[in-house]
């Protein structure tokens, strides 16, 4: 059952991870200065890249409506509402009733809806392609998380995150092997989520101009680079709470917390160090192959899915 | 008996209302003022009589002799029956609102006719739910089939009248596979009566067979894939506030029919069977519900986007129903009960955001004289209220959180889920794969209707005529409001609707009801199994969204400058609304790696067009052959008799004394005969 402790958690770990967000990036950054043997604007960088755009002028395009006046706010609320739900430092899921692995998705899609809105209501073409290539992303790639966490789910009985993360940590999973399958294709699908190359469509620099980004400045554009840092660091968390469990406190006490923490940090720090070595090794897959990519997610986790009938 | 007498009463106003209509001829303003207020008046009565009877534990009973004694005239208002009357009547409620300013657009064009086809429409509908006997069902059936096609035909074009020719053909040939259902089960029980029906079950083979003929029938009501080939030509050519009754009540009655043959009628005794029928009955709405969001997002015309997305929906529906079924052939009564309940509440978000959606569009229609999604664009500035309701009806139906749209597809998720735990191996490999389509459907449903708003109300106006748009009328607006507020209504106090949805799967399944809500808390049976909170979202969702503004507000007093508006940055050139997103290139991807399933539909089309050319060619055959017929033997009989008139006419000389004449020589040759 839900009590107020668990809303304070839930609350204390959103707030974290907004504040740790800049930092991830700032990792991002960092890492692939290093493989470019740069010295690179170092690990606090984002913060002050936020501080300044929040004190620059808001220019809109004479044709936006409030659609894209208040996606920068939305994503932000839906992104910060999510981390709430996801297990980080507990196996629990702090808040219970958005911790579910359908609820999940789907206020993703809530963020996702407004992210691609914008695009089409900024009137530039840049932004209007990237919303509509963030949606095919997504298209792309919700069955595969789906049916991922789907089998999973199955194994533990239960589609709230932390009821599966739990059922992992304590190895009380029927199919290791399906367990395992399903975890590499969720991995693929998150991935592809976090938006880097060779992924990198919606928000392709070079190409786009950051898709949906292009007409943003000031206060609101420090708003979506925040919350975007924020939606690569929920991903990952989301990632790790079910799959990799390992470390995170099974019951609410102080220590247990800390050792959370502690654990949750390492994990974080490790996966995004790896992923900055991926994107910076890898070119941009032609965005009309990116379903020749995504089919690869859907098979593993359609793999997943038989070894888990056949039970092995 | 006071959900009957309100049903009788709404029935009986809305008779009133359809002669009203024809009385008042050529006085529109009194007929829009007159049928509206007669027909929000029936509707009222309505959804009092749909709640009640949901609210009743025992269903009403009306059981009156009819002037035929085969086929008594039976009203049975059943929790179901309730649902789907409050449901009508709901909307119809909206539609009357809503039409006292639409109705305008067709001044001239007779206004009389169309209040008169309404309100006929309307009762038939609510007429069918009721009916609890076969013979009339099917007249009802046949009613409402009859009234929908005048409304499509409304606009008297080709495009309306061929569309119209082609819901005429699939409806009826809909109805004869059901009569045919029914002519099955009315053998065995001896009665049309579908109490007589329960009471004797039909053996085991034929049963199915009875289920596949009701199923197909129904489904073609429904729009379900691949019969569905008549909505998105149909719907979209009547008035926009009947299209919304179309897509939002009337295929539900196909869903109702499938529901009411194969769990009211059928499932309490069907055998291992009705497995078979529930995994139909799951892939069929699959199937439906990925390729009717694939198909919508292709069109450019907002009303056939809508009716695409129908399809969809009822594909969504069906989902529900068939884990529904699944449930009972397993003997899991959660499971049935979760299932059908998922399936009831979708239909009920269904009709109200479907017909939400279908209002705005009219909205815009009113205002723009078209339908070309392209030729809108930038409506948000001039038409708020409009915008602002469609964007409510936009996300709902994305199934986005904490909207009603969510909600239902969270526990058709959940109900997927429970059958994936714990079912017949075939059932375990079965559900997740519908699990999965319904996350392909949800994206894609996101990407539609991020297009559809997008192109219609955001961004830089793309014709003349959306530059000058006005808001719609104060009605019109009213109408999309009550539908808009009750979206969100129906996902935040969906810790109060699920319990009575589940209430009233139990009552129709005949098991006990399930726990679906604790507090505000929702849960699928079992709490281990999963929970949500739509209230809660909310909650969190505001007190959230007040740090990015805190943190804006913070930073104010430092800032450089005000807003400013600049233009968008178009690569150097001077930037023009040919070069926003448009209706087909924001789509084009998925046209472009969905491209199979698209020309999967042209084969589909054609075998449909090739049916409904075969008909037209027996018509003008019918009409070649009507004068061979007319020469070769009405003609000739009709020469004999007038040649005999004109050799009669030699004894009528006129002259009183040759009558005189004739008179005695017949009474002289009848007393010959006598004696």
């Amino acid at each position: 059952m839900l009590t107020f402790s668990h809303l304070i958690l839930g609350l204390f770990q959103a707030l974290l991870l907004l504040a740790a967000a800049p930092l991830v990036s700032g990792l991002s950054r960092m890492v692939r200065a290093k493989l470019h043997t740069r010295h690179g604007p170092g690990l606090l960088q984002d913060y002050r890249d936020i501080a300044k755009l929040l004190t620059r002028q808001d220019l809109t395009p004479p044709n936006s409506g409030f659609a894209f006046r208040l996606m920068p706010a939305v994503m932000l609320t839906t992104v910060l509402v999510i981390a709430m739900g996801i297990p980080m430092l507990t196996r629990f899921t702090p808040v219970a009733p958005i911790g579910d692995l359908i609820t999940v998705i789907y206020l993703f899609a809530l963020a996702r809806f407004f992210f691609s809105l914008s695009g089409i209501d900024s009137g530039s073409s840049f932004s209007g392609i990237g919303g509509s290539r963030e949606l095919t992303m997504g298209v792309l790639v919700e069955p595969v998380m789906l049916l991922s966490l789907f089998v999973a789910a199955l194994l533990a009985g239960s589609t709230n995150l932390g009821a599966i993360g739990s059922a992992i940590a304590d190895g009380h999973v029927r199919s290791a092997t399906a367990t395992v399958i399903a975890a590499l294709s969720f991995a693929y699908a998150i991935y592809i989520e976090l938006g880097k190359l060779p992924y990198d469509m919606a928000e392709a620099e070079q190409e786009l101009q950051e898709g949906p980004l292009t007409e943003y400045s000031g206060p609101s554009l420090a708003l979506i680079k925040w919350a975007m840092a924020l939606k690569q660091t929920v991903v990952v968390a989301w990632f790790v709470g079910v799959f990799l469990p390992f470390g995170s406190a099974p019951e609410m006490t102080f220590f247990g917390l800390l050792f959370g923490l502690v654990a949750f940090a390492i994990k974080l720090v490790l996966i995004f160090a790896a992923v900055g070595v991926v994107e910076n090794s890898v070119a941009r897959v032609r965005f009309r192959l990116t379903p020749q990519h995504s089919w690869v997610g859907v098979g593993a986790a359609s793999l997943a899915f038989v070894f888990y009938l056949v039970g092995l | 008996m006071i959900p009957l007498s309100l049903l009788i009463m709404s029935l009986l106003l809305s008779c009133g209302g359809a002669i009203l209509c024809l009385l008042l001829k050529n006085r529109e303003g009194d007929i829009r003022l007159g049928g509206s207020g007669v027909g929000i008046a029936a509707a009222v009565a309505g959804l009092a009589s749909g709640l009640t009877a949901i609210g009743a534990g025992q269903p009403a009973v009306l059981d009156a002799a009819g002037p035929y004694p085969f086929a008594h005239f039976v009203l049975r208002l059943d929790p179901l029956a309730g649902l789907m009357i409050a449901v009508i009547s709901l909307l119809s409620l909206v539609a009357w609102i809503y039409g006292f300013a639409y109705v305008r657009e067709y001044a001239g064009r007779g206004v009389g006719a169309m209040g008169f086809f309404m309100n006929a429409f309307i009762a038939s509908m609510m007429l069918v739910v009721a009916a609890d006997n076969a013979f009339w069902f099917l007249i009802f059936f046949e009613m409402m089939s009859l009234a929908s096609y005048f409304l499509v035909i409304f606009d008297q074009d080709d495009e309306a009248v061929g569309a119209g020719f082609l819901y005429f053909l699939v409806a009826h040939g809909g109805s004869v596979l059901i009569m045919a259902a029914f002519f099955l089960m009315a053998d065995q029980a001896g009665s049309f009566d579908f109490a007589a029906f329960r009471a004797h079950p039909l053996p085991a083979p034929l049963d199915s067979v009875a289920f596949l003929l009701a199923f197909i029938g129904f489904g073609a009501k429904a729009g379900m894939i691949p019969l569905h080939i008549w909505l998105p030509r149909a719907h979209p050519a009547a008035p926009s506030h009947a299209s919304a009754l179309m897509s939002g009540v009337m295929i539900k009655i196909g869903v109702f029919g499938i529901v009411k043959v194969g769990i009211d009628l059928l499932g309490a005794s069907a055998g291992p069977a009705m497995l078979g029928w529930g995994l139909l009955v799951l892939a069929f709405g699959a199937v439906s519900s990925v390729l009717g969001v694939v198909y919508a997002l292709a069109e450019h015309d907002i009303k056939k986007l809508l009716a695409y997305h129908s399809v969809e929906n009822i594909g969504i529906i069906l989902l529900g129903v068939g884990t529904g079924m699944i449930g009972m052939a397993l003997h899991q009564p959660v499971l049935a009960v979760l299932g059908l309940m998922a399936g009831l509440y979708h239909l009920l978000n269904h009709a109200v955001f479907k017909g939400l959606l279908f209002l705005g569009a009219g909205s815009t229609i009113f205002r723009m004289h078209t339908k070309d999604m392209e030729e809108m664009g930038g409506l948000a500035r001039n038409m708020p209220w409009t915008a602002l309701s469609f964007l409510v009806g936009a996300l709902a139906i994305s199934a986005i959180p904490p909207l009603n749209g969510f909600v239902s597809e969270w526990y058709t998720y959940q109900a997927l889920f429970a059958a994936a735990l714990d079912g017949t191996p075939l059932v375990k490999f079965a559900a997740p794969i519908a699990a999965v389509m319904l996350a392909l459907t949800g994206a894609l449903a996101v990407m539609c209707f991020v297009k559809a708003y997008g192109i219609m109300f955001a961004g830089a106006p793309r014709s003349h005529h959306a530059e000058e748009a006005r808001e719609a009328p104060a009605a019109m607006v009213a109408g999309m409001a009550v539908l808009a507020v009750a979206c969100v209504a129906l996902g935040l106090l969906a810790p109060l609707v699920a319990p009575v949805m589940g209430r009233i799967a139990a009552a129709t399944i005949g098991t006990a009801p399930v726990t679906l809500a604790v507090g505000a808390t929702l849960l699928p049976g079992d709490a281990q199994q999963a929970t949500l909170s739509t209230p809660l979202i909310a909650i969190l969702l505001i007190a959230m969204a007040c740090l990015p503004i805190a943190l804006k507000a913070a930073f104010a007093a430092k800032r450089g400058g005000d807003r400013k508006v600049a233009a968008p940055w178009a690569a150097g050139y001077l930037p023009d609304h040919h070069m926003s997103a448009s209706a087909g290139g924001f789509a084009q991807p998925i046209r472009m790696f969905f491209a199979p399933l698209y020309s999967m539909r042209q084969a589909i089309a054609g075998r449909w067009t090739g049916v409904a050319h075969g008909f037209e060619r027996v018509v003008t055959l019918a009409r070649r052959t009507e004068p061979l017929a007319d020469r070769n033997v009405i003609a000739p009989i009709a020469g004999a008799v007038d040649a005999s008139g004109k050799w009669l006419q030699v004894i009528q000389a006129g002259d009183f004394r040759i009558y005189c004449l004739y008179i005695v020589a017949a009474l002289i040759a009848l007393l010959a005969l006598a004696v």
